[in-house]
């Protein structure tokens, strides 16, 4: 598949996320679905409901939650990480916004999962969605059309949201897939899934003249001949793309297909099998 | 009016022949006989004016209303308070009119204002008399402490001598001899004073029976204006004991916490002696045990020993305290809390309270500071065994304490029977709910009086904030060859929660019906399959080890068991739980506004302008169990319902009653928006709590 021909596809998908995300232009009101990305259920247009908000929701409520975290792992299992990259609305706006294909610290993405715990205890210790307070998606989807209906004022909490929304904003066009990258604690919940995910990446070791094209290509600052399906890994196929030699595709494949995890052959470090180093 | 007068004369003749005496008492200043003769006492106020009430004088922000009855004398208070500055106007011509000359004299201290006025009360049966009366007032409270009693002292002339006799009108109602009042009488004349203070031995209620001697005497009449009393000779009943420094400290037995040892005090004979009244729930004692604890690890291997008498009700409570901090001297415990009987020996009603004794038993010091207590036990240790009983000690009198009205804020809901097979376990649920907006803090709760062979689990909780609830369950052991019979037992409830500096301690009791022999109420367990998670968070572990066609099984394993949790949750009805969640939009939950969590307060101006109203008003509010900001609206009604009770609310639950929200259109963009207040005549609804009080008003006032 082309590089042009793979990112209309997604740009597509892309809008199909959109277009569910605001659902509720057609006058259905909310349904029992679980949004597959990061969405404000409170979005005057939501059909769908945020899992993170949901997730808050049912600590508070002491609820064993076997229905979100099944739906959950049942996206994760099926797309993993490939609903940051194909999917999700706020996602698509990182995308939209990245002018910089910036590597800029990938050491500090292990902090959505920072964001995921204080989350989870923040609504245990607490008994209070913080997450929303603060979350950025909440403030573009909800405090902002709510202070156009008059429901919201020009208060403390409003104030905060412009803050979190102005702050991940600038970031966003600063460094590529700022918020997925680093913060965003559903992108955290899907990573856990990526290594298991049925869709994916797959390197065709052969192929691969290790020329590191593939990693200018990408979007999360990976490389992905080196790391491939990465728990950071959004499955966008930037780098299928971009790889002349067509080392890399993407598809749905098994998770235990060769070229679907890097190899780590003894001696070499985490250098896939049979992949020569960089050039 | 001569039949009049002869019944007075054979009543008097009467009064004569049965040994009682009526005596006069005058006025006389608090300073004269003591500290303890200014009593004080709560004085709630209200925003709302009293009806047919005026004020005509400078303008305040903030307007709080009283009315105070001094015997059938009542007086019109407001406090006006501004931003800088607070004033009090009492209505002392009683025209219900205040105006400006009404501003009542006084200063402001740290964190209060103090303001003194001459009132006349109007005793019931009495003649009038003039009442001095200060007002207290802790800045920022709703309440002013009444400080007065206007003492009354004369001189009673028992048999064995005169002695002095002062009546305190104790509960500030303007009246002598009602129910609260108390005197005080000189019965010691070798104690070097009038010990009138709370637990004082010279100081009596209104029923009780003093001695002098070996006679002992009742008062049997008070004139309403506290001009004179009458007193008669009854059966004697033996004296209160001083408990002041140079006099022997009562004896008293008791079983030994830890070891179940029997012990007395007098066993301690020729030890120095420190009697510590407390309890793991006051937060003082458990500050100054670290000093104690020091002085008991200097000086216990020179004679010294502690017995704390505690307080507390449970005995897990103590035995927890005893092991935590590793107190290692003898306690008394009767599960009695204030009403122990040691306590009630000693005459303690406030903890932390301390007793010196000597060794030879005489109370040498009570309630020293830490320094000084070392500094006395050093002594006290030095001296001879037999040491004659010093000068009593100067005791500082203190102005008893202020301490605010309080009401318990936690209901709960049990059930009056158990059934319970012998043998077997079972379960009780109850609900347990904060009425209030304070939190209620270290909650416990302990079924109590159990018959023997019944063991019962006890339950606690750090802390239940305002305005919620929470399921708790306990559970039951009924030994087996416990007989089948109807038992009778207590739920014991306890908790405590500060408003400002003030804490207030509550235990309550419930009965219940223990039916031994009968089966329990069937309480189902809902089937929940948690273990679906268990496994999901174990595969996604293995993952990482999981390798070629290994991960590939381990991916549609899961997948099958996320698919088996959702289809769980869908059956379980959380589908639709997300659905609901999903649909309600929590104004405070998402961050559209600020939860509120405190009281709220209508202004003056509001009040005036519901006062108004003269058309009842009946108003919906729809709320979810997890809307933050809800409570806050609610008690935002209650205040307006209280402002005019012809302003009527209904709460739904807007979860519940779907429909009906969508009926009466409390919807924005498509959600349902909570709080909503819905004004039905108009159609109009107001959400959130953000400017509630003018936006309400407007509501309600606006067409």
């Amino acid at each position: 598949m082309t590089a042009g021909k793979l990112r209309r596809l997604r740009r597509g998908s892309q809008g199909l996320g959109l277009l569910l995300g605001l659902f509720g232009f057609t006058g259905i009101g909310m349904t029992h679905l679980i949004f597959p990305g990061l969405h404000c259920y409170a979005c005057p247009l939501a059909v769908t409901v945020c899992p993170i908000g949901l997730l808050q929701n049912l600590i508070i409520n002491g609820t064993v939650p076997l229905y979100l975290f099944g739906a959950v792992a049942a996206y994760g299992l099926v797309l993993g990480r490939g609903f940051c990259g194909w999917f999700c609305p706020f996602g698509t706006l990182n995308d939209l916004l990245s002018f910089r294909k910036a590597r800029f610290f990938n050491a500090l993405s292990p902090l959505k999962f920072m964001v995921l715990l204080g989350t989870v205890v923040a609504a245990w210790r607490f008994a209070d969605t913080m997450f929303c307070k603060l979350c950025p998606a909440g403030g573009l989807e909800a405090s902002l059309p709510y202070f156009g209906l008059g429901v919201a004022k020009l208060n403390t909490p409003f104030l905060v949201h412009m803050g979190t929304l102005g702050a991940v904003l600038v970031g966003m066009v600063l460094v590529s897939r700022f918020w997925c990258r680093y913060l965003c604690p559903m992108g955290a919940l899907f990573s856990l899934f990526n290594r298991l995910s049925l869709f994916g990446l797959r390197l065709k070791a052969g192929k691969c003249a290790g020329c590191g094209v593939c990693a200018r290509a990408c979007p999360m600052g990976l490389k992905p001949h080196r790391q491939i399906n990465n728990t950071d890994c959004i499955k966008c196929g930037e780098c299928v793309g971009a790889c002349a030699a067509g080392a890399l595709e993407i598809g749905f494949f098994l998770p235990g297909k060769e070229g679907r995890v890097p190899v780590r052959a003894l001696g070499v470090g985490a250098r896939p099998h049979r992949v020569p180093a960089d050039q | 009016m001569g039949m009049r007068i002869a019944v007075v004369l054979v009543l008097g003749a009467l009064a004569v022949v049965a040994g009682a005496q009526e005596f006069s008492l005058s006025p006389v200043e608090p300073e004269e006989v003591g500290d303890w003769s200014r009593v004080s006492r709560p004085f709630r106020l209200h925003p709302i004016k009293p009806l047919s009430a005026d004020y005509q004088g400078p303008e305040f922000s903030t307007y709080l209303w009283g009315e105070l009855a001094l015997g059938r004398a009542r007086y019109l208070l407001m406090l006006g308070i501004s931003s800088t500055s607070a004033g009090l106007f009492v209505d002392q011509d009683r025209d219900r009119t205040l105006v400006t000359e009404e501003l009542v004299s006084g200063g402001r201290g740290e964190g209060f204002y103090l303001w003194q006025a001459e009132l006349t009360t109007e005793p019931a049966g009495g003649e009038p008399y003039p009442y001095r009366l200060r007002f207290l007032w802790p800045e920022g409270r709703g309440y002013v402490f009444l400080l007065g009693g206007a003492p009354r002292k004369g001189e009673f002339p028992s048999p064995a001598g005169r002695r002095t006799f002062v009546l305190v009108d104790a509960d500030i109602d303007g009246t002598f001899g009602t129910e609260d009042d108390f005197f005080v009488v000189d019965t010691f004349l070798d104690d070097g004073g009038l010990y009138g203070g709370e637990g004082g031995h010279e100081r009596f209620s209104r029923e009780e029976t003093f001695t002098i001697g070996d006679r002992s005497f009742r008062v049997t009449q008070v004139a309403p204006d506290g001009s004179s009393v009458t007193v008669e000779e009854t059966e004697y009943v033996p004296p209160k004991l001083p408990l002041i420094p140079g006099h022997p400290a009562p004896n008293f037995s008791f079983r030994e916490f830890t070891t179940g040892e029997e012990l007395s005090l007098a066993d301690f004979r020729g030890q120095v002696v420190l009697l510590d009244f407390w309890a793991s729930w006051c937060n003082p004692c458990m500050e100054k045990l670290p000093s104690v604890l020091e002085l008991y690890r200097r000086y216990h291997d020179q004679g010294f020993e502690i017995i704390g008498i505690s307080l507390d009700v449970w005995e897990e409570d103590l035995r927890r305290t005893l092991e935590e901090h590793q107190i290692p001297w003898p306690q008394a415990f009767d599960g009695g809390g204030v009403e122990a009987e040691i306590a009630d020996l000693y005459r303690v009603y406030a903890i932390p309270a301390l007793f010196l004794l000597d060794r030879e038993g005489n109370i040498r010091a009570l309630d020293p500071g830490d320094e000084e207590l070392d500094r006395l036990v050093a002594e006290l240790l030095a001296e001879a065994p037999a040491p004659p009983p010093e000068e009593p000690e100067e005791v500082e009198l203190e102005l008893p304490e202020l301490v605010p009205p309080a009401e318990p804020i936690l209901e709960l809901s049990p059930p009056a029977r158990i059934g319970l097979l012998p043998g077997e376990e079972s379960e009780v649920t109850v609900t347990l709910e904060n009425t209030s907006q304070h939190l209620a803090e270290e909650v416990s709760l302990q079924l109590v009086d159990l018959p023997p062979g019944v063991t019962a689990s006890s339950l606690e909780l750090e802390e239940l904030p305002g305005f919620s609830s929470r399921s708790l369950t306990l559970t039951l052991a009924a030994a087996p060859d416990l007989s089948p019979a109807e038992y009778e037992a207590k739920l014991m409830l306890s908790y405590h929660y500060c408003i400002g500096e003030s804490c207030f301690k509550f235990t309550e009791e419930y009965p219940l019906v223990l039916a031994v022999g009968e089966a329990p109420a069937e309480v189902a367990t809902p089937w929940n399959p948690w273990w679906l998670l268990v496994l999901l968070g174990a595969g996604l572990a293995l993952a990482w080890l999981a390798w070629g066609r290994g991960a590939s099984a381990l991916s549609l394993v899961l997948l099958a068991v996320a698919l088996l949790s959702l289809a769980s949750g869908v059956y379980l009805g959380q589908a639709r739980q997300a659905q609901l969640i999903g649909a309600v939009l929590c104004t405070s939950c998402v961050g559209i506004e600020e939860a509120r969590h405190d009281q709220p307060h209508i202004s003056p101006a509001t009040q005036a302008a519901l006062a108004g109203l003269s058309q009842p008003v009946e108003l919906i509010i729809f709320s979810t169990p997890w809307c933050h900001a809800c409570p806050y609206a609610k008690a935002m009604l209650v205040e307006f319902s209280r402002a005019n009770p012809l302003i009527r609310f209904q709460e739904v639950n807007a979860e519940e009653e779907l429909e009906l929200a969508r009926r009466h259109g409390v919807y924005r963009g498509g959600r349902l928006v909570v709080p909503a207040i819905f004004h039905p005549p108009s159609g109009r609804t107001v959400f959130g709590v953000e400017d509630l009080e003018a936006r309400l008003l407007d509501l309600i006032l606006g067409d």
